[in-house]
């Protein structure tokens, strides 16, 4: 029976929850695997393992319960091991590295901050800002909404003013928020965010870091800002 | 903006935006060489979704046409008009729900997922809203 592996914490971490369910249906128990210092939560892992709702629930939920007691290196999904045996030697391998990780996570969570722009307002944003663009636009209204071509001239001018604000906000973004955080890390780049930002803050500092993105909204109000936090650090334990 | 609190009591996770997170929890977080990965082949809620404006016939064509919808009056003004759409936000998401208790997560996350799944059901690229859960209280 293979085991799946969460995430490893101290040896001294409070453990979790009796009832703590982890991936599978039924969820499989969580359990720990002490070794030295370390300890790694794992539970039996499914024959089948798929990266399904539930799953994916079970490791965020019992990663969250981890880290709300102290600080957890949270593995990536889907993470499973031949047998609790090998976990114990990668942990006692590893022993050094991981805790200090563990030492450069304590007490830090992670805050996701992911930002588009709000269509309308970045509309009335490059038009006010553009002289040119908009006598184009009002002499294409005048006409109607104009000819296909000068649809075209004044889309694509539209559409570069506003790729260069995605990139210059995408770098607003970040400077407005790295000074209320320990490190930051791009997050994956897949979801075609003008920003998608993880942040590092120490957790009795996050009031500070949402008062830091209240802030930047109120500068910034054509940025929709999505945040999502505090959440093991996921983007930090490399 | 929208603050996806992740549980009260100062926890160490994002439960109750998982949908959001799922980028994080699939392709962020600690690798390590001796365990085998589970393919993520098949993977049914990962979603590409790309927001940013693509340079395109389209594109500069639905652009044109937002321009010349604009309603330039309100552009004149533009202060109280961005306030207006903040404003109506805040109250969207004043509207939207904020569990924190332990004992609430499922519920949350479920529901998070419910709404997730609404938003996909739109068809309407642009019409796509964010999560939008406003920060009630970081108790």
């Amino acid at each position: 029976m293979s085991t799946y592996v969460y995430g490893i914490t101290r040896a001294s971490h409070p453990a979790l929850p009796e009832q703590m369910g982890g991936v599978g249906d039924p969820p499989q128990p969580v359990y720990a695997i002490k070794t030295g210092e370390l300890t790694a939560l794992v539970s039996e892992s499914p024959e089948n393992l798929r990266p399904k709702r539930r799953d994916l629930l079970a490791h965020q939920s019992v990663l969250s319960e981890a880290g709300a007691q102290g600080a957890v290196l949270p593995m990536r999904f889907g993470s499973v091991s031949t047998d609790d045996e090998t976990v114990k030697n990668v942990l006692a391998e590893r022993e050094k590295h991981y805790l200090e990780r563990l030492d450069a996570l304590e007490g830090k969570v992670e805050y996701n901050v992911k930002a588009t722009h709000d269509e309308e307002a970045v509309l009335h944003q490059v038009l006010a800002t553009d002289s040119e663009l908009r006598t184009l636009n009002e002499a294409n209204r005048a006409a109607g909404g104009g000819t296909y071509e000068q649809k075209l001239a004044l889309g694509e001018r539209v559409v570069a003013a506003v790729q260069q604000r995605e990139k210059a906000d995408g770098l607003l973004v970040r400077q407005a928020l790295e000074g209320s955080a320990a490190d930051t890390n791009p997050g994956p780049e897949s979801t075609g965010w003008l920003a998608n930002v993880s942040f590092l803050v120490e957790r009795d500092k996050s009031a500070d870091f949402v008062e830091a993105v209240d802030a930047l909204q109120r500068e910034a109000p054509h940025l929709v800002l999505q945040v999502n936090g505090p959440l093991p650090p996921y983007s930090f334990v490399e | 903006m929208s603050v996806v609190p992740a549980q009260q009591g100062g926890g160490g996770g994002g439960t109750s935006g998982l949908y959001d997170v799922l980028e994080l929890v699939l392709d962020r977080g600690l690798v390590i060489d001796a365990f085998i990965r589970v393919s993520l082949v098949g993977i049914e809620i990962l979603k590409i979704d790309i927001r940013v404006v693509v340079a395109s016939v389209d594109t500069y064509l639905r652009f044109a046409e937002a321009c010349n919808r604009l309603d330039l009056e309100t552009g004149a003004k533009k202060p109280s008009g961005l306030t207006d759409i903040t404003g109506d936000m805040m109250e969207k998401g004043a509207s939207g729900k904020t569990k924190g208790a332990l004992s609430g997560a499922a519920e949350t996350i479920s529901g998070a997922f419910q709404q997730a799944r609404e938003e996909s059901a739109q068809s309407k690229p642009r019409a796509r809203r964010t999560t939008t859960r406003r920060k009630e209280e970081q108790e």
